[in-house]
């Protein structure tokens, strides 16, 4: 990350190399948006960071809030008092909002707000790959998709300029390839964010009941007619090259770099339509270009929702047109993202033409290379509290209970030999899924959840878990952080977005209110202990909530690295009888074999311990074993 | 200029998002267009890592396209390997000997394979092919986890990159910590001189 200086710096014309989330960052600043909220999640994660490290500069309010209906609210009470706002997410964070979304879309805003939705197309770190474009569609809320930094940084702006000219959230759509491309950057004049709020009471506008909600639904379709003006003259949808006639491209966001690539490499005389606005869509511009060309050929990432549009005005306004995509002849994968390539091979599919690389023959000499590499997935760093943790937990049921999890760094413990992990569906789900397993199985069953995870989504669960008496246990992996996003704090951790400390909440202390009657914390790498602990809840009648708190390593690590502190790294001693017990149990990466000799890589052990610990000969030497 | 790519390709925590950034923020300081695409895996050590450097007013694109890189990267020797796909004969790779087990060679018990046996894989691909110690490199600059710098050293060394060094230092100087800098700068010479001594 450039340092927030750069961010911040007023030099309009200035040419930085900016992350696309980095650049809407910047686009925050550039508008004036007063409050920015967000709870952190991949590939959105950096926009909040970026702000929260220069907002009490900038003099706007950041806040991590506790999870993203939260933060639209807290946004959303914010514009309506008038004040410029921003809330950043990732895509399937919009469906925890998207109670909130839905009607805010009829009550509307006063000032400008921005729902930031950064969607992961081949479910890079997410759990599905939904189109949100479909959120603006069944919202009614109007969509910016940029192609690269710069433009995410314009349309950040811009987006605000339409949700104050419609009184409406604007929904800003990026991708992983958006969001974590960096480009380079042009900078505009910072504008002074304005904090200060009015709220003027309007019952009519404000209060869904539903004789209102009835008039506002009314309201926001009025609203849509004046986005439709907007989007047949906004400079973001507009033909960037025009070609000989015979064949027209439709395409938005990342698709369109592939697209002009791919035209590129096949030597494809097209025209090609970019839509920046995608949401309305600008029917009488796509009706114009249909009419001009003989063959239209839509190019997008994920669902086919330009290409629904555009044979839906192709059969109003050019019914003899022909339009290519991925529903009939399926010329472009329906899932996962795309590339150049793969635009490459539609696009020669359709027109006849060959590319100029031989791509099989490629891929048949790199089959030969492939077969016999090993794999190398993500895994739990080293020195991991969650390593200990899955270890305590395989220990105490022997691995013969249900373990349901959850989103975070720990859902890795469903890698061998660790094997902790069940099923996985979203934020939360974890508490709530075991007492469905429980009760119907009447199996051990330990649902695993991280710090963050369990103030975002797990508490109406637990609640659901005391007064319906399920028996489960709940082992909340507290690592004082949001590690997997890049340890941004949390109510857990009591410091907040701008950078203070708030107040904290303990998950313990949330978990006696919420009525349950065995809490307990233990330090997952004081394994025996915890292993005890663990093996009296399973004993416990009813719901009981074990915090295993130790602190993500890569933070203390780091910390030791800013402090000067040296890392030891453990060392096997001479009684190894290299039985490879703490190869097989743990997993640690900094654990190898060489020629059938236990090794421990200098480079990335961190001294943690856990090894040691589980060693049957004390065959390693650690200068911290606690 | 038109296109130059490059795959930067290793292992969590060898510091390549970095090294992409600063050959990314030399382009812009050379005044040219450039596209840095990185992916912020589900961990933050240990996977594999990949990033992509596209430099030229043709590259819209993020991700370089199978058999195009100009350069590859490697920061690991089975990373290198596995990022072949990218390589053609008109790829220079440029491969840091350091091998790190993935951990299921480790659950296997299987042999890591001879760096001979890796380079004769690679030249399947291509012939230009430069390896260099970078950890021992780094280790010789005073800091382990230069070895970043030691592969954008001996990258620079190659001059086929289009960036002149001034502007691979001053982004260097931007983007290192300022109490790394020294050793930094160190490490970025020994992997020059490495290759320039080749």
């Amino acid at each position: 990350m450039p340092n927030s200086r750069l961010i911040l710096q007023d030099a309009p014309g200035k040419r930085v190399l900016l992350l696309g989330n980095e650049a809407i960052a910047r686009g925050i600043l550039e508008a004036g948006i007063g409050v920015m909220t967000t709870y952190p999640g991949t590939p959105a994660s950096e926009i909040g960071d970026t702000v929260s490290e220069i907002a009490a500069e900038a003099g706007l309010y950041m806040e991590y809030s506790t999870n993203e209906i939260v933060a639209v609210e807290v946004a959303a009470g914010a514009a309506n008092s008038g004040v410029r706002a921003l809330t950043a997410m990732k895509h399937v964070g919009l469906n925890v909002a998207a109670d909130a979304v839905m009607t805010l879309a009829y009550v509307g805003v006063k000032g400008g707000y921005v729902i930031v939705t950064a969607d992961d197309p081949e479910c890079y770190s997410s759990q599905n790959e939904q189109d949100n474009r479909y959120y603006a569609l069944l919202s009614g809320l109007p969509c910016l998709e940029p192609s690269n930094a710069q433009e995410a940084k314009e349309m950040t702006i811009s987006a605000v300029e339409i949700s104050e000219k419609l009184e409406l959230p604007v929904l800003l759509r990026t991708t992983t390839r958006i969001s974590h491309t960096r480009g380079p950057v042009t900078y505009g004049r910072l504008v002074k964010p304005n904090l200060k709020g009015e709220f003027v009471k309007d019952v009519k506008r404000m209060v869904m009941v539903p004789a209102n909600a009835r008039t506002m639904h009314v309201k926001l379709l009025e609203k849509l007619e004046k986005a439709k003006e907007i989007t047949e003259k906004t400079p973001y949808n507009a033909i960037m090259r025009k070609g000989n006639g015979e064949y027209g491209i439709i395409s938005s966001s990342s698709a369109y770099n592939y697209a002009v690539e791919a035209a590129n490499l096949l030597e494809l005389d097209a025209s090609i339509l970019k839509l920046g606005m995608t949401h309305p869509l600008p029917e009488k511009m796509i009706a114009e270009f249909l009419k001009n060309h003989k063959k239209v050929i839509v190019v997008e990432e994920l669902e086919p929702y330009l290409e629904t549009h555009v044979k839906a005005i192709a059969k109003d306004y050019a019914p003899n047109v022909e339009i290519y995509g991925k529903t009939k002849e399926k010329y472009f994968p329906r899932k996962g993202e795309l590339s150049t390539r793969l635009v490459a091979m539609g696009l020669a599919k359709i027109t006849g033409k060959k590319p100029p690389i031989d791509f099989e023959k490629i891929d048949a000499a790199y089959a030969e290379i492939a077969k016999t590499l090993p794999s190398r997935p993500p895994i739990l760093c080293p020195g991991c509290p969650h390593t200990a943790s899955f270890y305590v937990i395989g220990r105490a049921t022997g691995k013969k209970a249900i373990y349901t999890t959850d989103i975070g760094c720990y859902a890795l413990g469903i890698m061998p030999p660790l094997k902790i992990g069940d099923i996985l569906i979203c934020m939360g789900a974890s508490i709530a899924t075991a007492q469905g397993i429980s009760k119907t199985t009447g199996k051990d069953t330990i649902a695993v959840i991280g710090d963050s995870t369990f103030f975002h989504a797990a508490i109406p669960g637990l609640i659901n878990a005391v007064y319906n008496n399920h028996k489960v246990v709940l082992a909340v992996l507290d690592n004082l952080t949001t590690a997997m996003t890049g340890h941004q704090p949390h109510p857990g951790t009591g410091k907040t977005g701008m950078q203070a400390m708030g107040n904290r909440v303990l998950v313990e202390k949330v978990a006696e209110g919420c009525g349950v009657k065995y809490v307990k914390v233990v330090n997952p790498f004081k394994t025996k202990e915890a292993e005890a602990v663990l093996k009296e809840a399973l004993q416990h009648p009813g719901p009981a909530v074990i915090v295993f708190r130790a602190p993500c390593a890569l933070m203390t690590v780091r910390d030791k690295r800013r402090k000067g502190i040296e890392i030891k790294a453990c060392k096997i001693t001479d009684q190894c009888t290299d039985c490879m017990a703490c190869i097989k149990l743990l997993g640690c990466p900094a654990l190898t074999v060489d020629e059938g000799k236990v090794r421990i890589n200098e480079a990335l052990c961190v001294g943690c311990g856990l090894c040691a610990s589980v060693c049957p000969y004390n065959a390693i030497a650690c200068s911290k074993t606690d | 200029m038109d296109e130059f790519n490059m795959v930067l390709a290793g292992v969590g925590g060898q510091g390549i998002l970095l090294a992409a950034e600063i050959l990314g923020t030399a382009a812009v300081k050379e005044g040219l267009n450039v596209r840095v695409s990185e992916i912020h895996g589900m961990a933050q050590r240990g996977g594999a890592v990949i990033s992509n450097v596209r430099i030229g007013e043709k590259a819209l694109a993020p991700t370089v396209m199978e058999g195009q890189a100009d350069v590859l990267l490697g920061f690991e020797p089975l990373e290198t390997l596995r990022n072949l796909r990218f390589a053609s004969e008109k790829t220079t790779v440029i491969m840091n000997e350091e091998r790190i087990p993935p951990t299921e060679l480790t659950a296997k018990m299987l042999k890591y394979p001879s760096l001979e046996e890796i380079k004769e894989k690679i030249y399947c691909f291509t012939k230009n092919v430069i390896t260099i110690d970078a950890k021992k490199l780094a280790k010789e600059a005073g800091n382990i986890l230069t070895r970043n710098a030691v592969l954008i050293g001996a990258l620079a060394a190659t001059e086929k990159v289009p960036l002149k060094h001034e502007h691979i230092m001053e982004a260097l100087r931007e983007l290192v910590p300022a109490k790394y800098l020294d050793v930094n700068i160190k490490a970025f010479k020994l992997g020059y001189e490495h290759v320039k001594s080749e």
